[in-house]
């Protein structure tokens, strides 16, 4: 008896349409790459080092001297915007890696094993789950000091268990796959399986969704400077901006707040954009 | 005499110009059958579906595709609406996929009927009732409340039949109806649909990849390859003096249970080239490669009695010998070939590799390589059994690397001799699964096997999911194996046609249960047990054949 496969007639009728998400996706990458040289190459973009202050512009509008205005203690937004961009791209980059090394790991041993450590593993991802990541940060930056340390290591955790809980489910079906039989026909142990075929094989689909992450640790790790308990004064973080610009918005000038918003919300959406496109590519595809 | 369906010269282009169908005339006339067979990807269902409308996006139609006296092509949605309600129906290879699994046979059948014909609910339950009966169901009154799920995949194939007929059409199409099938269910379901043709008057456009089951069958053929009509005539003249190379090569590569070939010689089979080689004599003295005694597998499921998947199975073959295993799916032969391969633990049992005994779970590494030297498998689908991210070459040098201790090297230079051993080449080493086809993949797999050199390589249903022509390439080379290592196999299949051309003995399983075993030969010849016999009658013979 033989499985029914999909016949050309079949496979012709459900082949992808034509990429209408093209161009929205190169504009969502270019967004991120120009944010990312911006962040590396700070020094050499930015008009003038993030904390020089001119006293002769406080709270002033857009001008040729300063592209974006400046805040109130006169110091130019685009700089700090710049400056700023290197601790709002590291922070989330580092909660990425380390959430989906993490979960990656946790993920598989709960998806391979299966049996007790699944279930145990299980339960504490049900624990997990159950605070908010920016709660456990909190907590974090209460234990061990502000700064960006103790938020990225709590957000790393706080994330994993999204991460591990589609490991498991991806490994757990690639373990039933005749491949992994035809391995173990062959002898290899199961620990090479494991780690030296099965987890490259589900990394790509894990990587995708752990992209859409980083745009949620990017605004959470706002969030958590703008309260003040992130990033700490004078080193420039986008969060920390919209805080300080706050007395100003009562006095009338937005633009100090506005700007490192914008930016926030720019990097976000475009980080979510690539993320879901490439989960779409990766994931999506008809298998070969 | 007008035909019924008329197809002149149709092409069929994709957007980017790739051509799919190329120059395709056919016609059927009312009453007739008219087969259409060919390789996977040679158009035949593109061709088929064309003829109601079912075209993939934006792609270009030439030709003409008369249908019922209306032209198909460019005709308007409203038209072809009307043809697919009563001129012509289409039934497909997996009849689970095409029903509604939340809905009753009921509903599916009485939903066209309303809808389309106006009937009341009453009506259309007499006239659903009535259809169920005419496919031969057994309690058509019983099956209208009940759930797809609630049958097998025979008898959803007839409720399909049936919903087919709901719009008593004039010509049906059948795209591959009972490839997902048994042989005895095949049987079934061919009668059921030679009845109704003949009661009815339809005009049936068969499509198989099938030869055999197409000669049973069809009164006119049309060989399809690579979107192009090879030949096209009556059935037995293109099967019995086919004028086309293509056809010529299909028909020689396609196994068959007749003990005589079609010229009247007798074409080799496993038997007659084990003789030749005299090994058999020589290795009986060193005792069987494999035993199995009395090995016994039970599936515990939830709240339902235990299954037995194996019954107390005695197998054994001699050094360099070859069993086939026959059975139809469920018959638990990849149970037997998963406990003899160390996949499942048996209950019960034991199975001796030349003659160790051969336990299931292996602890530590030595004893994990000792377990993976004594038996290799092919499995039976080449797209999953290999790593879709590791190239050909890599994949037989992790395993020659494990077993040999071979450095980079020499691994590389042993990779590239097994691939060329299958056939395969340098060009393959670096070459990932999904740039090869079926038949380079399943090559790929059994040099992986071999680079292990087993005492015994299973192969389950290795060659089912490829076609005849590239099935012919696997089996020539596992008989070519075979003679230059003495290779001992064991060889399941539900084709008794292939199994009879690899082995020599075979046993014929039911239900977990060995029924019966013997040469291959005789098995096909003079079957003893019941089961066995209703399985050779069950595959597909010539029309002429049978009549003479």
């Amino acid at each position: 008896m033989t499985t029914p496969t999909p016949t050309l007639a079949v496979k012709v009728l459900r082949a992808p349409r034509a990429h209408r998400t093209s161009l929205v996706f190169a504009i969502a990458c270019g967004v991120v790459a120009v944010m990312t040289l911006a962040a590396v190459f700070a020094p050499f973009v930015a008009p003038y080092p993030p904390d020089a202050v001119d006293f002769t512009a406080v709270n002033a509008g857009p001008s040729a001297a300063h592209w974006l205005g400046t805040d109130g203690l006169g110091r130019d937004l685009l700089s700090r915007l710049v400056y700023g961009a290197r601790t709002a791209l590291l922070g989330p980059l580092l909660v990425v890696i380390g959430s989906t090394i993490i979960g990656m790991l946790l993920g598989l041993l709960a998806g391979w094993r299966g049996g007790w450590i699944d279930a145990v593993l299980g339960r504490v991802f049900d624990v997990l789950f159950a605070f908010p990541s920016l709660l456990l940060a909190i907590m974090a930056v209460a234990l061990f000091g502000k700064g960006l340390v103790a938020p990225v290591i709590a957000m790393s955790i706080a994330y994993a268990p999204f991460v591990a809980r589609l490991t498991r489910a991806l490994v757990k079906a690639e373990r039933t796959r005749p491949y992994v039989a035809a391995y173990r026909v062959q002898g290899f142990g199961g620990a090479w399986i494991a780690f030296r075929r099965v987890l490259p094989n589900v990394t790509p689909i894990v990587g995708a969704q752990s992209t859409l992450n980083f745009g949620y640790v990017l605004a959470e790790l706002a969030g958590l400077s703008f309260l003040g308990l992130g990033v700490q004064p004078p080193t420039p973080d986008w969060g920390a901006m919209i805080n300080e610009a706050q007395s100003g918005v009562a006095g009338g000038y937005f633009l100090p707040a506005i700007v490192p918003a914008v930016a926030v919300v720019l990097v976000v959406v475009a980080v979510n954009i690539i993320g879901e496109e490439l989960s779409d590519r990766i994931g999506g595809g008809v298998p070969a | 005499m007008s035909q019924l369906l008329d197809i002149d010269g149709l092409t069929l282009e994709l957007h980017d110009g790739t051509r799919l169908l190329d120059g395709i005339s056919l016609s059927v006339a009312p009453g007739e059958t008219v087969g259409l067979v060919g390789e996977s990807g040679s158009g035949k269902s593109l061709t088929a579906r064309t003829v109601l409308g079912l075209v993939p996006e934006r792609s270009r139609l030439g030709g003409r595709v008369r249908l019922d006296g209306r032209e198909v092509i460019g005709a308007p949605a409203r038209d072809i609406l009307d043809l697919r309600r009563h001129a012509a129906a289409m039934i497909f290879q997996d009849p689970r996929a095409g029903i509604n699994p939340m809905r009753t046979i009921g509903d599916h059948l009485t939903e066209t009927l309303r809808r389309c014909e106006g009937k009341s609910a009453a009506e259309a339950r007499a006239r659903a009732i009535e259809l169920l009966a005419d496919v031969q169901l057994p309690r058509p009154e019983e099956h209208f409340d009940q759930y797809p799920h609630e049958f097998s995949g025979g008898m959803l194939q007839r409720v399909m039949i049936a919903g087919a007929l709901t719009s008593s059409p004039k010509l049906l199409i059948c795209d591959e109806p009972t490839t997902a099938l048994d042989v005895t269910t095949q049987a079934e379901i061919v009668r059921v649909l030679v009845e109704l043709r003949e009661r009815r008057g339809m005009g049936m456009l068969f499509i198989t990849h099938d030869l055999n089951l197409a000669a049973s069958l069809c009164d006119r053929v049309v060989v399809m390859s690579r979107g192009r009509i090879e030949e096209s005539g009556d059935a037995r003249r293109v099967f019995t003096a086919p004028e086309a190379d293509y056809t010529r090569r299909l028909i020689e590569a396609t196994p068959s249970i007749a003990v005589r070939s079609l010229d009247g010689g007798v074409e080799p089979d496993a038997s007659s080239r084990a003789d030749a080689s005299g090994r058999m004599d020589a290795s009986a003295l060193a005792g069987p490669m494999l035993e199995v005694r009395g090995l016994d597998k039970q599936y515990q499921l939830r709240g339902r009695p235990p299954v037995h998947a194996v019954v107390e199975a005695e197998l054994e073959i001699p050094r360099g010998g070859s069993l086939g295993v026959v059975g139809e799916s469920g018959s638990g032969k990849s149970t037997l070939a998963r406990l003899i391969v160390g996949l499942e633990a048996a209950d019960r049992g034991e199975v001796r590799v030349a003659g160790r005994e051969r336990g299931a779970a292996p602890h530590g590494r030595a004893e994990r390589l000792a377990h993976a030297k004594s038996v290799q498998m092919v499995f039976q689908d080449p797209y999953l059994s290999l790593d879709p991210r590791i190239p050909a070459g890599r994949a037989i040098q992790d395993v020659l690397r494990l077993h040999g201790g071979l450095d980079r090297a020499a691994a590389e230079a042993r990779a590239l001799e097994l691939l060329e051993a299958v056939g395969l080449g340098e060009r393959h080493l670096a070459a990932r699964p999904k740039t090869l086809s079926g038949g380079q993949r399943q090559r790929v797999a059994i040099a992986r096997a071999l680079a292990i050199e087993p005492d015994l390589l299973v192969m389950d249903e290795a060659t089912s999911a490829l076609d005849v022509s590239v099935q012919a390439q696997v089996l020539d080379l596992v008989a070519r194996l075979r003679e230059e290592r003495g290779l001992t196999v064991l060889f399941i299949s539900h084709d008794l046609g292939v199994v009879r051309r690899v082995c020599e003995r075979a046993v014929v399983m039911r239900r977990g249960e060995i029924v019966e075993q013997g040469p291959s030969d005789r098995l096909l010849r003079e079957p003893e047990h019941p089961y066995t016999r209703l399985l050779v009658d069950s595959v597909p013979r010539p029309s002429w054949e049978v009549a003479a």
